[in-house]
């Protein structure tokens, strides 16, 4: 079953995320994209997630065609995927100041500089997952946007904790990533190769 | 979306050093009322093996961002073009 996404004139990171939707549901996607970096963010999230990329550039797109491989046809079933050495990078951000203290200002200046870090050290999270207050920063006005915002063009799912924007009144607010529930959140953690909490 | 800085090819920066992160944020804060774009960043590793904070602005501002940070009275460490 190929199912056909039209991701053409579409913002980043849209067409990434509508691939890795219907990868859930479909062993084979294809999406059309009108734009290099969208061409590469699209084949670097599905390489990473272990399927074949096949590049086609018409007049009228590329066509990317996403295929699962074995191992990731296998990551999709129902039953949690093993843990393993080598499965995601998942970080989790459990709050809006790094570490403790008795400064919160502190903290909020090294997370600050850690997102700032991350995109230029390796190697890149595959998932980042902000729950409790770590939620405000993936909002309109978060001094980290920016950040994410390149991070999620280069891939990176972003995943906030729906329960906890919803605590704070920010589901509105959301400018990065995707709103999330605990059944995904439990499952990208557990199903982590190796999880990193700021 | 932010579409202002991306990759920050094009744009050449300098950062601010300043002397303990405690006085960031003041920096930061006179920076941002006098109009001047900037971004609170780790210390480049090149520039201080010390975990400091720094403020990255873009080198056409930084004549006017020191004269706004001695209005302000916050000393600062040193500027270096990265």
């Amino acid at each position: 079953m190929t199912k056909t996404i039209d991701a053409r004139g579409l913002p980043c990171p849209q067409p990434v995320l509508l691939t890795r939707n219907a990868l859930q549901e479909a062993n084979t996607v294809m999406t059309i994209v009108d734009n290099e970096t969208a061409r590469h963010n699209v084949a670097r999230m599905a390489e990473r997630a272990g399927c074949t990329v096949q590049v086609e550039s018409r007049e009228d797109g590329i066509y990317v065609l996403v295929t699962k491989g074995v191992i990731s046809q296998q990551q999709v079933e129902p039953e949690p995927a093993p843990v393993s050495q080598g499965g995601p990078l998942v970080l989790v951000v459990p709050s809006d100041h790094m570490g403790r203290g008795e400064h919160a200002e502190l903290g909020q200046i090294l997370t600050r500089g850690f997102f700032h870090t991350l995109g230029e050290v390796t190697p890149l999270p595959d998932t980042i997952i902000f729950f409790n207050s770590g939620v405000q920063l993936v909002v309109h006005g978060s001094p980290v946007l920016e950040d994410l915002d390149k991070l999620s063009q280069q891939g990176v799912e972003i995943l906030a904790c729906g329960t906890c924007l919803g605590y704070y009144g920010l589901k509105d607010a959301v400018a990065v990533g995707e709103i999330s529930n605990m059944y995904t959140i439990a499952e990208r953690m557990l199903g982590a190769g190796r999880t990193v909490t700021l | 979306m932010t579409s202002n800085e991306q990759g920050g090819t094009s744009v050449q920066h300098a950062v601010i050093l300043v002397h303990s992160a405690n006085h960031a944020p003041k920096a930061e804060k006179a920076l941002q009322q006098a109009g001047i774009t900037c971004k609170l960043i780790p210390v480049p590793r090149r520039l201080s093996s010390d975990c400091g904070v720094c403020l990255r602005i873009r080198r056409a501002d930084q004549e006017t961002a020191l004269r706004v940070l001695e209005k302000a009275r916050v000393e600062i460490e040193g500027v270096h073009e990265i």
